[in-house]
């Protein structure tokens, strides 16, 4: 291309994006230019000098100007006609002067044992060097980039330096990481990915001098100083400084690249296999267009699951009411000879949301063809108007711009969602994009770690969401802010839709929400005033009846100010569910079939699916995956309903209170094991491979649902590999159909949206809230809160079995009125009761709406339970912030 | 209010001050008066004049440089020449007053001298006659230890805010950019960078935000000139960063204070008060459209928060640690916009440049060096001082003449010159001029202007030591071959010094030297191994006792001496190297 910069490096002539710096130019072009504080993606900070080189640009007389000194090609961006050399006599003898010095402070018994070329994975260490010095105290040992660039460079090491070993403990006593000072060379990487590209600022530099080195922000524990256990220090770590806790001795013999099963984002994760076959180390992929090199708690640290010893190894039977192991051909037969009597519409099959493309759509494919019926539905499909009304409105019924678009979006509207738990990668571009200026505006009850970066935090009363957008949309029009041309030529319905806006009369829609009309006129000027305007809803805490009204709120708002089909701006749906969206794509739902045609007679609700079984409609229900059962607010009222039908199958990895009662339990692989795709939440398809073999005899669920179709007399599950099914999916389902199955790499393939004509506006109703949360008994709502950090309260740290724990006093947000009733003032201590729960604090009473309490619980705490838990499981059932109904008591 | 009104009010109330019929007491309180204890002699006087139900106008004064003879009190009476006492104690303010004040005698066993047109009051010597300020050339320390930096009058009554006054009324911004280039006024930072073309690198600069930042980290041992500015009359600097910002068309001005220097911070912030009330700072100066704020930053304990870049991130509430450039601060400074670093002296020169013309000031000096040189004068000498002084003095009569020749009859070793990261110069340095370029060639710099003079009870390697503790001390740690190559260097500088040298250790000095020279991102690491390389240059023999004789010439490096707290990295025993 043209506009490319001309420059050569060592005489090899190359070309380079305008305002690069030369060692990004040089890496791009597979040029190595020794560096240890250069990160690619982050800001260059020019710190650890390796990066050298002569540089010389030409003047206008034609002749050559140095620039002057050893310039760091990490700082020194390229121009037209650069000249520059990267190995000079005098750039090695420099670059070796300064790894002499580091090595003088790094322990470097891994460089310069005598063995070290004999030394073996099964070798005993003959301990040449001092033993806390040895190679194996290094958990990155061979995987160090220090260790490479000294081995580039061909070192002596032999040095008249004194070797200063700096003696710090290692810190050990938080979560999921571990932290070795006396390996750290203080390049900076951990603090820069910490702060520049997640936003957080947990760890910081303390100290100058040679004294400089990493240290958490509060000076204590990672669990109060606003770490999100996201791993990006870790992954940034040239030496074995910060690394994971867990096998961090390991060495991996395999790497595998697959797709996160944690949330929707679909992150591309490079799993670390060791020899003994386990995932050992999970590290995003930087190429990956869906997390950037990003992970989060759940990725990083919430994989080990997949090598749990517990899993279920062997399919069982139940006999005389006790589960017994039986052979696969003894299950298949048994299911088979059941479900042959329930071919009649009484069958029900909810896949999992880990489920692939393949696997659910071989499982909608089973419910329907074979077992004739339309109750397939997929576990994570708990809220479908989230994105139902979307295909018809503009096209598409999944996010409509790429997640790293946010980044350059000025405006981002956040309507009730948690991403950092839920979906917690998007909110890194959200994070960069109010770092680089952009307004937030988030609209939710509940404290999350994004109202703290929010311009504008709104709270309205519950439920009044819908009428709150439409006071915008009515102001964005009363203060002439819409995009008129975008409205009437690129959209259908705008007059029509434009009437329904006259009931939403500001005082009236001020009165409804508890917002001031000051700010619903803001919240217009900022949304409708931008270049790029984006808006994410998660509708958490929105209950059911109102969502639809939302969203279709929230499409006039983008309609409105013609940010559809404008890069940065769009709309994202944020479900949960790591295939909810393929599940939804491959006709994994009652209302669909695949390729989004609409059924004849749609199947049962999710949420009816276990009345449905107590009320008999349902006799054979096929569980693939407990998580109905663990995103059930009440658990064994549920056990009790489902445990009505005559037929209960349940695919699952790990023993549960689900395959305790089942009928059947047929042992189900997990994603490490699978080959197949997931399709994200910006309709991104990624690919999963599998990382580990079979543990036991379990297999994957498209296999098994062939199976037992086969059995059934059925020869419409006739596949052989899940390339089979993925090659079926592309035939049928119409956005699939440009998918190469075999180009698909970490990038991801984005499925094909069939875009409508024109977008279109729906009226919208001024709505009473009809639902109400709450009753005698518990008379207020509770909205739970969390964040990352609270810099207004202090949180103290104690240390137990080596473990650091939160204390921390709870705050309880209330109502002055409401407190005045019960007799409470200004830090009086209170009970929150929920039914499944309760809370004391202090009493807090600001301007929370009247009927509402909120606390603001640190994430820390989170992380320590999660870090604690059982579970073989954990993160996938970190339970959300939902709103509940409780009542207070004073104490 | 007018600037005629401005100016009428503070010359009468200055008029009434020195020709009324209260006698005004002038006491020194900057830095070295304060540590002299010039606070006790203040109160010990009020309470006196109390006691004793006399009237007397008291000011808190500046410094007049002679930071020996503090405290300095200086009593003028109606009609008569200001008195001066040399080294008060808070006993002796009794016998001062009764004798002077009460008895109306003369209190000659304290008497130090006189300044004023009356002339001697009984016979004493003038102040200004002896060598102390006979050698001065008072600009940008016109006023201090004569007004009261509390005062924003007394500094108009001065001539104070005239220099603004002229640039926003007769000359245009390019005009006191040219007035700034002409009179040759240099950087006096260290870099002795002509500061009319760097203002003149912040006009290009686009935006309606810019900033002109002051410097006055001043975290070098043996410096005090900036300090000195800003508590003996902060509006000369407050006028200048104005006139700067008039010229650069900045919006905004940072005056940026080392945390910790309580006196210029409580004096310049009050000064920025006191400038804003008069509409000599803020919106529509002086009735002109100009707009111009000014405010004070702190940074933390960081001798590297003086480095431009590092002290932008300072501002920002960042670690202090240098960025790297390009791009340049004219570009992308402090919160990314256009700024300009200067130092504290190069601005108070200003109003007095704008004031009488560049011809003038590029009267003062020598060859490429103008004005005039402001020396802090420290160490084995007879009379240390702050002492301001026309460029092209030589090094010899600064120490001999100003600063009254090595105590205890010794000999002159060695000039510690330019701040820790300068040089030092041997006892043939007395003809070297004070001179930007003079200076350079001679191995050492002028830098911010300190000079410490050692005798010869001063062990080379000794002072070498403790210039490199501090360095090492002060690196910021960001980038690696400082932050690592002082360590060793202090390392290897304690080793000789305690003569326990391993052989090659010079060798290895000057390896890990040049490594720092060629690789540092910043000046501190730059010139880290300056201080070294000079005193290897000029005392070969001090290094060379210790390691090839094992001794100390001068027995100051002593083993038992303490070795700076804080310096070394974590360890504590040496792991023995492979």
């Amino acid at each position: 291309m043209s506009d490319k910069v001309n420059l050569t490096i060592d005489g090899v002539e190359i070309q380079a994006e305008p305002g690069s710096m030369i060692i990004q130019a040089a890496m791009d072009n597979e040029m190595y230019i020794p560096y240890l504080c250069y990160y690619p993606g982050m800001k260059p900070y020019g710190a650890c000098r390796m990066c050298v080189v002569k540089a010389e640009a030409p003047t206008p007389d034609g002749s050559y100007r140095a620039l002057p000194g050893s310039p760091a090609s990490c700082t020194t961006p390229v121009s037209e006609g650069m000249r520059v050399e990267t190995n000079t006599g005098d750039l090695v003898g420099l670059r070796k002067g300064i790894m002499e010095l580091l090595i003088s402070e790094h322990p470097h018994g891994c460089l310069n044992c005598h063995r070290v070329e004999l030394c073996g994975p099964t070798d005993v260490c003959l301990r040449h060097v001092s033993v806390n010095d040895r190679c194996v105290t290094c958990p990155k040992n061979e995987r160090c980039e220090l260790k490479d660039t000294v081995r580039y460079m061909e070192m002596e090491l032999t040095t008249p330096l004194t070797y200063n070993n700096r003696h710090l403990p290692m810190e050990v006593k938080d979560p999921y990481w571990d932290m070795d000072m006396n390996l750290c060379i203080v390049c900076s990487r951990c603090v820069r990915a910490c702060d520049e590209v997640r936003g957080d600022r947990a760890i910081t530099l303390i100290d100058k001098s040679g004294r400089s080195i990493i240290g958490t922000a509060a000076g204590t524990s990672l669990l109060e100083s606003g770490c999100e256990f996201c791993g990006a220090c870790i992954d940034v770590c040239p030496t074995g400084a910060i690394v994971e806790r867990d096998y961090k001795w390991d060495k991996a013999v395999q790497k595998i690249s697959t797709t996160c099963p944690h949330c929707p984002v679909g992150c591309q994760l490079d799993l670390d296999v060791n020899k003994r076959n386990k995932v050992v180390r999970s590290i995003p992929n930087r190429k990956a267009e869906a997390n950037m090199g990003m992970a989060c708690f759940k990725g990083k640290f919430g994989l080990d699951f997949v090598n749990n010893k517990n899993r279920l190894k062997k399919p069982m039977v139940r006999k005389n009411s006790i589960l017994e192991e039986v052979t696969w051909p003894e299950a298949l037969d048994f299911v088979a000879g059941k479900l042959e009597h329930h071919q009649d519409g009484d069958y029900a099959l909810i896949a999992s949301a880990r489920g692939t493309n393949e696997d659910n759509f071989a499982a909608q494919k089973f419910a329907r063809r074979v077992m004739k019926s339309n109750n397939v539905n997929v576990s994570s499909n708990s809220r479908p108007k989230l994105v139902n009304s979307l295909q018809n409105l503009i096209g598409t019924d999944c996010a409509s711009n790429k997640i790293w678009e946010l980044l350059d979006s000025q405006v981002i509207l956040l309507v009730s969602a948690n991403i950092t738990e839920e979906q917690n990668v998007v909110s890194v571009p959200i994070k960069q994009a109010v770092a680089k200026g952009a307004n937030l505006i988030v609209i939710d009850q509940r404290e999350t770690e994004l109202t703290r970066y929010a311009t504008k935090w709104i709270r309205p009363l519950i439920n009044s969401e819908s009428v709150l957008i439409g006071g915008i949309l009515r102001s964005i029009i009363d203060q002439s802010l819409e995009d008129h041309d975008f409205a009437t030529e690129k959209c259908e319905g705008y007059d029509k839709f434009r009437n329904s806006l006259w009931d939403f009369d500001l005082v009236k829609v001020s009165a409804q929400t508890g917002i001031s009309q000051e700010e619903i006129r803001e919240m217009a000027q900022i949304f409708a005033n931008a270049g790029a305007s984006s808006i994410l809803y998660g509708l958490e805490t929105i209950s059911d009846s109102h969502i639809n009204d939302t969203v279709e709120s929230l499409v006039n708002l983008s309609l409105i100010t013609g940010n559809l089909g404008k890069k940065s701006g769009g709309i994202y749906p944020l479900f949960s569910g790591a295939n909810q969206q393929g599940s939804r794509d491959v006709g994994c739902v009652p209302n669909l079939l695949p390729g989004h045609r609409p059924t004849a007679s749609q199947g049962i609700d999710l949420m009816e699916i276990s009345e449905a079984c107590s009320s008999g409609a349902i006799k054979a229900l096929h569980l693939i995956g407990d998580e109905l059962f663990h995103n059930t607010p009440n658990r064994s009222e549920f056990l009790d309903k489902i445990k009505a039908t005559d037929l209960l199958i349940v695919h699952e990895s790990f023993a549960s209170e689900v395959t305790e009662i089942a009928d059947v339990v047929l042992p189900s692989a997990l994603f490490s094991e699978k080959t197949g795709t997931y399709t994200n939440m910006e309709g991104r398809i990624h690919r999963l491979r599998p990382a580990i073999g079979p543990i036991g005899d379990e297999d994957e669920d498209w296999r098994i649902l062939s199976q037992i179709a086969a059995r059934l007399g059925s020869d419409d599950l006739s596949y052989s590999s899940s390339d089979d099914v993925l090659t079926e999916i592309t035939n049928e389902v119409e956005t699939y159909k440009t998918l190469q199955i075999n180009s698909l790499d970490s990038r991801g393939h984005i499925r094909n949206p069939i875009l409508n004509s024109s977008y279109v506006f729906s009226p919208i109703e001024f709505t009473q809230s009809k639902e109400t949360l709450v009753n005698d008994q518990y008379p207020m709502v509770f909205a739970p809160g969390r964040v990352l950090f609270d810099a207004d309260r202090d949180a103290g740290i104690v240390t137990e079995n080596d473990l650091n724990t939160i204390t921390r006093r709870e705050v309880i947000e209330m109502n002055e009125e409401d407190a005045k009733e019960a007799g409470i003032s200004e830090g009086d201590v209170i009970k929150i009761l929920g039914e499944e729960f309760e809370l004391t604090g202090n009493a807090h009473l600001n301007g929370l709406h009247s009927g509402m309490v909120a606390t603001t619980a640190l994430f820390g705490t989170l992380i320590e339970s999660l870090n604690s838990s059982s579970e073989p499981d954990p993160m996938a059932k970190t339970a959300g912030l939902r709103l509940c109904k409780v009542r207070v008591e004073k104490v | 209010m007018k600037y005629e009104e401005i100016t009428s009010q503070a010359t009468a109330e200055w008029a009434n001050m020195t020709s009324g019929r209260v006698p005004l007491v002038r006491i020194g309180t900057a830095m070295c008066g304060h540590a002299a204890g010039a606070f006790r002699v203040l109160k010990a006087l009020q309470k006196y004049l109390d006691s004793k139900g006399l009237k007397a106008n008291i000011q808190e004064v500046g410094c007049l440089g002679l930071c020996y003879a503090e405290p300095l009190l200086d009593i003028k009476k109606p009609g008569k020449s200001r008195l001066f006492f040399n080294n008060v104690t808070p006993e002796e303010i009794e016998y001062i007053v009764d004798e002077y004040l009460i008895n109306e005698g003369y209190p000659k066993e304290k008497v130090f001298g006189y300044i004023g047109e009356e002339g001697s009051v009984n016979g004493e010597d003038s102040l200004e006659s002896m060598p102390g300020l006979k050698l001065q050339n008072r600009i940008a320390l016109r006023n201090a230890g004569h007004t009261s930096p509390h005062d924003i009058n007394q500094y108009i009554a001065n001539g104070g805010y005239a220099g603004l006054y002229k640039a926003l009324t007769d000359m245009s911004p390019s005009e006191v950019i040219d007035e700034v280039k002409n009179s040759g006024l240099r950087g006096r930072g260290g870099a002795a960078f002509p500061t009319g073309v760097k203002w003149s690198f912040l006009v290009g600069s686009p935006g309606p935000t810019k900033y002109i930042l002051c410097n006055c980290e001043e975290g070098d041992p043996g410096a005090y000139n900036d300090k000195g500015i800003l508590e003996s009359d902060p509006h000369t600097l407050l006028e200048g960063l104005a006139i700067a910002g008039y010229a650069t068309g900045a919006s905004n001005g940072i005056v940026f204070i080392r945390h910790g220097h309580d006196g210029p911070i409580e004096r310049t912030e009050k000064a920025i008060e006191q400038a804003y009330d008069l509409g000599l700072i803020g919106n529509n100066i002086l009735g002109t459209d100009f707009n111009f704020d000014i405010e004070v930053a702190l940074t933390g304990e960081s001798y590297v928060a003086g480095e431009e870049t590092a002290l932008m991130e300072a501002v920002e509430g960042k670690r202090a640690m240098p960025r790297f450039r390009p791009p340049f601060p004219a570009a992308f400074g402090v919160w990314g916009k256009p700024s300009n670093i200067n130092n504290v002296k190069s601005l108070a020169y200003a109003p007095e440049i704008i004031s009488k013309g560049a011809d003038w000031f590029s009267s003062i000096g020598v060859n490429q060096s103008t004005g005039t040189a402001i020396v802090c004068l420290s160490g084995d000498v007879n009379r240390p001082g702050l002492y301001e002084v026309p460029m092209g003095l030589t090094l010899g009569e600064v120490v001999d003449d100003l600063g009254g020749g090595v105590t205890g009859n010794g000999q002159l070793k060695l000039l510690q010159t330019g701040g820790p990261l300068g040089g030092v110069l041997g006892p043939d340095s007395k003809d070297i001029h004070i001179d930007f370029d003079e200076m350079r060639s001679a191995g050492a710099i002028f830098g911010s202007g300190g000079i410490i003079v050692g005798s010869d009870r001063v062990c080379a390697v000794d002072l070498t030591r403790v210039l490199v503790a501090f360095c090492q001390l002060e690196s910021c740690g960001k980038c690696f071959p400082c932050r690592l190559g002082m360590e060793h260097l202090l390392e290897i500088v304690e080793r000789i010094s305690n003569c326990a040298s391993k052989p090659g250790d010079m060798d290895l000095m000057k390896s890990i030297g040049g490594t720092m020279e060629a690789g540092s991102l910043c000046g501190h690491g730059q010139l880290g191994f300056g201080p070294i390389r000079s005193a290897i240059t000029h005392f070969e023999e001090d290094f060379r006792l210790h390691i090839e004789e094992n001794r100390c010439p001068t027995g100051s490096c002593d083993r038992s001496k303490i070795v700076p707290k804080n310096t070394r990295p974590y360890a504590t025993d040496h792991i023995p190297g492979e």
